[in-house]
């Protein structure tokens, strides 16, 4: 589904190289973990995927689904499929969470040809897709993320996830600012997700989420490469053994 | 010694005057406002009132006085505007003359549609827009709230212009708020797109004692349209005043908002939303003045200006001696979203009182990059991220209005702009 080849990135601003030659393939069907050190350039190549503006590619490619991921703005990317769950998601004052939800909804099946949803429609949509997360439903007449406790924003990515449906999910340090009960809903979130026809990409330091989340496959990303790929045991051997010594016995 | 150098007058101001001669307008009022523009001509940019407007650059000619249409073009171009207040009780007026379709009148309400006498104004050229009203204007109605009136529905002042290019209609009208009364007056200006008309109007809203008046100034002209206007508003012992402006036409609009607050315990609360795109010029130019003690004023507008559009906003707050424990707030918020548009803000305080509060701000950005990152990473394209952005930036303001039909007609007029301009 994503073929990461040779990727260098930088900063477009001053120009400083975060991905360094960067190869990573995800299938269809797998939830691949990537941790690093903090500055690995793990929530850059979140925000590369997902067409933020302030990176510069400079070589390399990705591909998904067998077109090129760089060609396409940051509203194509979403509505062919790829989701961000930011690290920290964003407050917008004034834009009420339903207006957004349905905006949102309807933008990306207007782009895959489909009928835009009846507000009825939309609205037992939400309300399932709430429930699920035990998110109050009162808490979407709010402006997006305004207000919303840091575990309540997590929960609220997530929502925006089941209802987009994508097909490519970036989960960058969805743990972050969770606590135990909230990150367990989290993960339920998207391990009830998880397909056949649909990959997560989860974005962690720490061993921690990927007990809940299990990935197929775990990638260790420092200076902008991955330096080691394994099974769901390396997660559980970088607990152990830090970072560091992974990290050198690579090199 | 004063050195009088012969002012060369422009075409704009010699098709005032030669559209005056040929209308066949006539009285002492009128020919005193004629000589004084031809005393004074039309205000530079040296005139403080008018920095930002050069009447003398954006006033053009060949305009003459506009005719009375038929009643039938009259209720046609009407139509093409929905009423933004479903069951108002309306008034009609086209090009500047008065259509009675016997509308019936809330109860409390009475209408005189003699044309009011216009207020003296000192011959300078910062009065030009008064004057040039003085001059034209042919018909308007006063409007009379009973005292202890509380009228159940919201009376519409409706001007619209019928398409005749390059003529001048001129409306003035007076509303009287009786003691204790309660009332919602709609006054909304319309015209049709690609015609250039001269449209005057002048204002004279009074609150007597204990009145409250909600007060909506709608500006729909056609993007041709040159607008000229003034609304003059005297504030009596513990009245209040809530007035929403929205601007979304015109390629010229000077709308003056002038406040005298004479009587104790007034509040005054002044909210606005400026959409500037395309090649508009718009600019409210808002002078409050405190005469009395503890009265409250507040005032906000949003802007919006993108294209080549240029907005203005001078505020200025005087608080006279006599008028302690005043508390006036003035903010003015704008997004300027293109790289030749732009906004002027001046706020101007002048303060004789020694217990006042008074605070004044003005901000001007672009659209947060990471609020347009968030909504894009969610298949919003990059054209409606931008709309809802701004939506929300002044629905703010819109969504105060308490009437939430007219809050919604309100916003599809703001689409309709944005649709266009963004």
């Amino acid at each position: 589904m994503l073929e990461i080849k040779n990727l260098h990135v930088r900063i477009e601003e001053d120009g400083t190289e975060i991905i360094r030659g960067l190869n990573l393939s995800v299938a269809a069907g797998e939830v691949a973990a990537i941790m690093g050190p903090n500055g690995s350039g793990k929530s850059t190549l979140s925000y590369v995927l997902s067409g933020k503006e302030d990176y510069e590619v400079t070589e390399g490619s990705i591909t998904y689904n067998g077109e090129n991921l760089l060609d396409m703005d940051v509203s194509e990317r979403a509505a062919a499929g790829v989701f961000l769950a930011f690290q920290y998601p964003v407050e917008i004052p004034g834009v009420p969470t339903m207006t957004f939800l349905k905006e949102a909804m309807n933008a990306q099946r207007k782009q895959r040809g489909e009928d835009v949803l009846s507000t009825p429609d939309f609205i037992k949509r939400v309300r399932a897709a709430a429930g699920d997360l035990k998110i109050d439903f009162n808490m979407l007449k709010r402006p997006v993320n305004v207000g919303f406790s840091g575990g309540e924003k997590k929960r609220a990515e997530i929502l925006q996830m089941a209802l987009l449906e994508p097909k490519l999910c970036i989960l960058d340090e969805t743990d972050s600012g969770l606590d135990i009960d909230a990150l367990k809903i989290v993960s339920q979130g998207v391990n009830h997700l998880r397909d056949p026809n649909r990959a997560v990409i989860v974005i962690t330091h720490y061993q921690r989420l990927l007990d809940h989340i299990v990935p197929d496959t775990v990638h260790v990303l420092s200076k902008g490469q991955i330096v080691k790929s394994g099974d769901k045991s390396l997660a559980i051997e970088l607990e152990e053994k830090g970072y560091a010594d992974i990290i050198e016995a690579a090199a | 010694m004063t050195a009088h150098t012969p002012r060369i007058l422009t075409d704009g101001e010699t098709s005032l005057f030669e559209a005056f001669e040929s209308s066949g307008l006539t009285g002492d009022d009128r020919n005193a406002a004629i000589a004084a523009l031809k005393e004074t001509g039309f205000p530079t940019r040296r005139v403080e009132a008018y920095h930002y407007t050069d009447l003398r650059a954006l006033l053009k000619g060949g305009y003459s006085v506009a005719e009375k249409p038929s009643e039938e073009l009259a209720k046609t171009v009407g139509a093409k505007f929905p009423r933004l207040v479903k069951d108002a009780c309306v008034l009609h007026f086209r090009d500047g003359h008065y259509f009675d379709w016997g509308e019936e009148l809330p109860s409390g309400v009475s209408v005189d549609a003699e044309l009011p006498v216009a207020k003296a104004v000192e011959n300078n050229a910062a009065n030009a827009t008064a004057n040039i009203n003085m001059a034209f204007a042919n018909a308007g109605v006063t409007v009379d709230i009973a005292d202890g009136a509380n009228v159940d529905r919201t009376v519409g002042l409706a001007y619209a212009h019928t398409g005749t290019d390059k003529s001048i209609a001129a409306t003035r009208f007076a509303v009287n708020a009786g003691a204790g009364s309660t009332s919602n007056i709609a006054y909304r200006a319309v015209g049709l797109d690609g015609v250039d008309y001269l449209s005057s109007s002048v204002v004279d809203l009074d609150l007597a004692e204990g009145s409250t008046v909600t007060y909506l100034l709608s500006i729909e002209e056609g993007d041709a349209a040159h607008r000229l206007a003034q609304l003059n508003v005297k504030l009596g012992k513990g009245s209040t005043l809530n007035l929403f402006i929205l601007n979304v036409g015109g390629k010229l609009v000077r709308q003056e908002i002038n406040f005298d607050v004479e009587g104790e315990d007034v509040n005054l609360n002044i909210s606005g939303v400026n959409l500037i795109g395309g090649e508009a010029h718009i600019d409210v130019t808002s002078r409050i003045t405190h005469h009395a003690p503890n009265t409250n004023s507040t005032e906000i507008f949003r802007n919006v200006a993108t294209g080549r559009g240029r907005g203005v906003f001078q505020g200025q707050i005087n608080v006279r001696q006599p008028a302690q424990l005043t508390d006036a707030r003035m903010a003015c918020n704008t997004l300027l979203l293109s790289d030749d548009c732009d906004f002027s803000a001046k706020p101007e305080l002048e303060i004789f009182a020694d217990d006042v509060q008074c605070a004044h701000g003005a901000t001007v950005t672009d659209l947060e990059s990471s609020y347009m990152f968030y909504l894009m990473a969610r298949g919003i394209s990059e054209t409606r991220a931008r709309r809802m952005l701004i939506k929300a930036f002044v629905a703010e303001i819109v969504e105060e209005l308490e009437d939430e039909d007219l809050v919604e007609a309100l916003e599809a007029r703001i689409d309709v702009w944005m649709e266009r301009h963004v």
